[in-house]
């Protein structure tokens, strides 16, 4: 009994001591001496500052994406979550930027657990990974809990395929959105570069 | 389905095609197809035995297990793999089977 006392007492010390110690970089050895970070030797970009964070996935709809939950927002403003991604394989089928950004939300896959309605989207046309892209915004509505997301959708390409990249900022029906986040997703996205060509680009001999 | 929809034109270039085969009916196939804006064939195969052929029909179950198979020019099945589909294996056996036909 009395063993079992100390180790907890220990642990809780560890613990403690855990708290107490400065954050640790997530990006410790994924760092170029540009300031972008390399990963998995496929991308290179600027991640987000704190209190972005890094989100795990067990999906192929995303590959690789970030988060500021509610402990980052003033208190009571819930929904807050604030999440943005690369996408290798965005929803959709079209190799034109147009037409993909029309099956992105007309085939209902984007958020589609969350049962949201979509405002239709307004676009533009910008640059992103050295080339031709769209951005598509729009507001959607999950009117049973009363919340609105407002989406940013970049449609860009890597060879031949459309890639993407989303942004989402939950807020309740009568909140405003924090569009500053928005900057954060404009810079990654800006600094966003691939290491080596895709897998379709080496499937087809493409140097 | 939808990879494969995203891949037609890696497909069309390998000389393959695709088909997807369910229990389902032809209605509720359409309805599907067109819901997901897929433009390659579904197959409604009601009684099962393509399911049964294949080997995706598993006993006393209404539906076929998700199945994939090649086969290749000369009608011999050149891979079976259960589960969702690798899209990437399937096209890295696609591009060989193609160089092959070009090599007979």
């Amino acid at each position: 009994m009395m063993r079992s006392i100390t180790v907890v007492i220990a642990l809780a010390l560890l613990a403690a001591c855990t708290v107490a110690a400065p954050p640790a970089d997530p990006w410790a050895g994924m760092r170029t001496e540009a300031g972008t970070v390399v990963w998995q030797d496929e991308y290179e970009f600027v991640p987000p500052p704190a209190p972005w964070k890094l989100m795990s996935l067990n999906e192929d709809d995303y590959s690789i994406a970030f988060f500021r939950g509610c402990g980052d927002e003033p208190p009571g403003n819930f929904p807050c979550e604030s999440t943005f991604a690369y996408a290798e394989e965005p929803f959709g089928y079209s190799r034109e930027l147009k037409e993909r950004q029309r099956e992105f939300f007309r085939l209902r896959r984007f958020l589609w657990a969350s049962r949201v309605d979509f405002d239709p989207p307004s676009s533009k046309k910008i640059s992103a990974l050295g080339g031709e892209a769209l951005l598509a915004e729009t507001v959607g509505h999950e009117r049973v809990l009363k919340h609105k997301v407002l989406a940013q959708v970049v449609f860009a390409r890597r060879g031949e395929r459309v890639v993407a990249f989303y942004f989402t900022q939950w807020r309740p029906d009568d909140g405003t959105f924090d569009r500053s986040h928005l900057e954060d997703f404009r810079r990654f996205v800006e600094t966003f570069r691939f290491r080596k060509p895709s897998f379709y680009e080496r499937l087809l001999g493409y140097r | 389905m939808e990879g494969h929809q995203r891949n037609l034109y890696l497909y069309d270039r390998f000389n393959a095609r695709v088909a997807g085969v369910s229990r389902d009916d032809v209605p509720t196939l359409r309805h599907w197809s067109e819901e997901m804006g897929l433009t390659f064939p579904l197959l409604a195969n009601t009684t099962g035995y393509l399911g049964i052929a294949f080997g995706a029909q598993h006993l006393g179950m209404p539906i076929f297990a998700r199945r994939t198979v090649v086969i290749d020019m000369w009608g011999k099945i050149r891979y079976i793999r259960d589960g969702s589909p690798d899209y990437r294996e399937i096209l890295l056996l696609l591009r060989g089977l193609h160089e092959e036909e070009g090599r007979r």
